[in-house]
């Protein structure tokens, strides 16, 4: 066992008393130390000015009495000012320079009980720089009886306790640094440059921003963040609308978007204001604007450009001053290209542009995005869920494998921890767990690829199967191209229109035709679907 | 090597001093493990750092895992040396516990030894000086051993700096029978206090009054020097031909004078109404040289779970085993068998 040094100032106040045995039923921080029946101080330095000579003659000798183990090394220092910082930091680093300390030798703690408060942010500080290797020392008066004794605890500002301080400060710094970084979760250096290029743009500018980038990627989350961003700034006052578009369909789309007039139509008993008129003075996201039909981004586009627009069933115009987010997981460029987006539109939408990585492309952002899911399921459910060790590195290796594919992107995260926090024996999440979650997960992707191509609803389970990925997707694009098209011929002069330009002549149709029997196809299959 | 499982039984401080003891006369190295495994604060505080450093030091032993909250060592005892020693422990720790490590295996050291104890004297949860001088140690003169102890100066808690002497001349343990105690010669009652009102020692002495049939000249007030204080205890103590028992009340913040010394009058009312030999620290301490004796016996009260505790441990060095009976009056007779 290392010998034990404390070092601390005698305390003129603390340590101080009547000169008789009544001093033992007070508590005396610097004595209390050497009365502890489980630390055994083997060498105590004590720090005292000329004026407290006697006093520390006197609390030396008690700590002598009680303390046989104690060599006590009494040292004088003199501040002209016990208040002024920059004195008693000065002296106190001569002290601890001067001082031959070994920590591979002797233990240290430092006292901080007594001295002038300035004393004691010094000692802090001193100990926190590794002037003074050792660590924290405490004491503090026993609660509810007179003792001579008291308590001590020690603070080892190397360790976890302190560096979980440590970690909220940095939080917080960062919070008011980008504030739109906060709450989403990301390692990713790119994906980092285009938060901050999307806060710049949204501290400074009134136009429209379009988020391109997969279901499930963050446009929803970032868009509402990008809101609570201009509204601490003051920048927007109304509310923050979010419409999916796809969920728009048909008349009732423009009513739900500009509002209607009592009677415009069978079932418009009062008047409605529509999402635009609610979204005034505030934001509206429009997620999915490429599901929008044609004359609804007609209005959109004019409402953005006058801040007017026209309720269904009204003679006059409403007016509503919004801030646009759209998002879209299409290319818009190729959508406007087959004639079903609106090229004005997506003219005043592609100032501010920008292309949202799915989570398969920031892998390095799942293990942070685990922890933020289970925090958000521990606020949802009011119930905390932690993994083991095991289990959380056999879900991580899995989650950043080229195996998993985050289709749904962060959809399929948030899902996938909402499976495991639900389904864990109390509140562990274990390796048998995950076991099932990572089957359950491959599953839902085998499945989200037979959607994504179409084939399966042309090819039975076991055809599916039996194909080779490599000509699935061969017949996936095939399969795409044949509905885009009027005719057999069509199609095969779409599908070979290289070799076409090369050589003059050649049946492009009953080359299609062939392929397509191969996989048990034929034209009329492919095209009813 | 001999491995004791510390939170056993009473599973205190006293498992390591007696194994300590043990070790130190059978020369068998020991590991304890859990060491104070029950207590709130376990494993070892500087009270039993201070007990080892001891036995380390007459028994040129070797001690591995000795620090503050260790909850295990290992002791490999060697030469028991006779001479001279002075050894100090801090605050909570007495002077009598390093004594009750230390002294069995310097009587079966061959030679006489001098030793010089520093700390407390009359602490609570530790035999006082006035219990070791006149009850514990005329007993073990009556088995061969020549032990002398000076009190030089009080040590009461927290403040300590008391100071003892022992002059221990080592002789063979021989059994002896210990079931009588022999006709009642005097009895006691001494308040002593130090630093403190005169009024808390007047209390205790009133209530022991009224408590004890005990003659007027019996009680007595004792004010030691102010600088020793603050310090009070409440010594009762009745000689018989053949024993000596004392029963100790000590004084501290929160216990009134009157509770105190009612507390300690009961306990020797108790062990007056009985025929037993010994009162219960008496027996606790005489089971270690009553083993090493290798037989005799002697009659107490009712065998505490502390004696338990260290006959156990007993018996794992000697291989001796106590034979706790009890007798018609309702006394027990302990034996080593």
């Amino acid at each position: 066992m290392k010998p034990l040094v404390v070092i601390g100032f005698l305390g003129s106040t603390l340590d101080g008393s009547k000169f008789g045995p009544s001093r033992w039923n007070k508590w005396r921080p610097s004595v209390g130390i050497t009365m502890q029946e489980d630390l055994r101080v083997d060498r105590f330095v004590l720090l005292h000015g000329t004026p407290h000579g006697r006093l520390a003659e006197y609390v030396a000798e008690d700590i002598a009495s009680v303390s046989p183990e104690t060599t006590i090394d009494l040292r004088r220092m003199d501040f002209k000012n016990p208040w002024d910082f920059e004195e008693v930091y000065g002296k106190l680093l001569d002290f601890a320079r001067a001082e031959p300390f070994d920590p591979e030798v002797e233990d240290y703690l430092i006292h901080i009980t007594t001295g002038t408060h300035v004393a004691q942010i010094c000692l802090f500080l001193l100990t926190e720089a590794h002037y003074l290797p050792g660590r924290l020392l405490q004491t503090q008066p026993s609660r509810g009886t007179v003792s001579p004794v008291g308590e001590w605890n020690t603070i080892d500002l190397d360790l976890s306790r302190y560096d979980s301080i440590a970690t909220r400060f940095a939080v917080a710094s960062a919070e008011s640094q980008s504030f739109l970084k906060s709450g989403i979760e990301t390692r990713n250096a790119g994906f980092n440059g285009i938060i901050d290029e999307i806060e710049h743009v949204a501290l400074r500018s009134k136009a429209p921003v379009l988020l391109m980038g997969p279901t499930g990627a963050g446009k929803s989350q970032l868009a509402r963040r990008i809101y609570e961003l201009k509204r601490l700034k003051h920048q927007v006052g109304g509310a923050f609308v979010e419409v999916n578009c796809a969920t728009l369909r048909g008349d009732s789309a423009m009513s739900a978007l500009f509002g209607h007039r009592k009677g415009a139509f069978t079932g418009a008993a009062a008047d409605r204001p529509g999402l635009l008129r609610s979204a005034d003075k505030g934001m509206l996201f429009l997620d999915e604007i490429g599901e929008l039909g044609l004359d609804e981004q007609a209005m959109i586009l004019r409402a953005i450009e006058d801040k007017r627009f026209l309720p269904v069933g009204a003679d006059k115009e409403s007016a509503a001053d919004f801030q646009l987010i759209a998002g879209t997981n299409r290319d818009l460029g190729e959508a406007v290209a087959s004639g079903i987006f609106r090229e004005d539109l997506y003219a005043r939408l592609n100032l501010w542009t920008f292309t949202l990585p799915g989570l398969a492309e920031r892998r390095e952002d799942i293990e942070p995005n685990l922890d933020y899911e289970l925090d958000r399921f521990a606020e949802r459910e009011g119930q905390r869920v932690s993994f083991n060790k095991e289990a959380r590195q056999r879900y991580l290796a899995f989650a950043i494998s080229s195996d998993a594919r985050w289709t749904g992107n962060f959809r399929d995260l948030a899902a996938s921890v909402t499976r495991m926090a639900t389904l864990s024996p109390r509140g562990r999440i274990d390796v048998d767990c995950v076991d099932s979650e990572v089957a359950r997960l491959r599953k839902l992707w085998l499945h989200a690829n037979a959607v994504d191509d179409g084939l399966a609803s042309l090819l039975s389970d076991e055809a599916l199967a039996a194909l080779d990925p490599f000509d699935r997707v061969q017949l996936a694009e095939t399969v795409r191209i044949c509905r885009a098209s009027r005719s057999l011929s069509e199609a095969g002069r779409s599908l070979f229109a290289a070799s076409r330009a090369r050589r003059t002549s050649a049946n492009d149709a009953d080359r299609l035709r062939k392929y397509l029997t191969r996989f048990g196809l034929d034209w009329s299959a492919v095209a009813k679907n | 090597m001999i491995i004791i499982d510390g939170a056993e039984g009473e599973g205190g401080g006293q498992v390591v001093r007696n194994a300590l003891a043990l070790s130190l006369v059978t020369g068998e190295p020991f590991r304890i493990t859990n060491i104070r495994g029950k207590r709130a604060k376990p494993g070892l505080m500087r009270q039993h750092m201070t007990a080892i450093e001891a036995a380390c030091s007459i028994g040129n032993a070797e001690c591995s895992g000795l620090a503050v909250g260790s909850l295990e060592i290992e002791f490999r005892p060697g030469r028991v040396e006779p001479g001279d020693y002075h050894f100090s422990v801090g605050t909570a720790g007495s002077t009598g516990l390093v004594l009750q490590t230390i002294l069995m295996p310097l009587i079966a050291a061959g030679k006489p030894s001098r030793i010089f104890l520093e700390g407390g004297t009359h602490n609570m949860m530790a035999p006082p000086f006035d219990f070791i001088e006149r009850s514990f140690l005329p007993i073990i003169g009556r088995m061969g051993p020549r032990v002398e102890a000076r009190l030089i100066r009080h040590g009461f808690y927290p403040r300590g700096g008391g100071k003892i002497e022992v002059v221990i001349s080592p002789s063979r343990l021989a059994p002896i029978e210990c079931t009588d105690r022999g006709q009642a010669i005097s009895c006691s009652a001494t308040a002593l206090f130090a630093g403190l009102p005169f009024g808390i020692a007047d209390r205790e002495i009133s209530t022991a009054r009224k408590l004890l049939d005990w003659p007027d000249n019996a009680f007595a007030v004792r004010q030691l020097p102010e600088d020793l204080g603050p310090g009070n205890v409440l010594l009762l103590e009745s000689a018989f031909e053949h024993v000596t028992e004392i029963v100790t009340g000590f004084g501290k913040l929160g216990v009134s004078a009157e509770s105190l010394a009612k507390t300690a009058s009961q306990r020797m009312s108790g062990y007056l109404g009985s025929t037993a030999f010994a009162g219960p620290y008496l027996a606790d301490q005489l089971l270690l040289p009553f083993a090493l004796a290798g037989g005799g016996s002697f009659t107490t009260v009712k065998p505490s779970q502390h004696a338990r505790t260290a006959a156990d441990v007993i018996a794992m060095f000697t291989g001796k085993r106590f034979e706790f009976e009890q007798l018609a009056d309702g006394s027990h007779l302990v034996a080593p068998v």
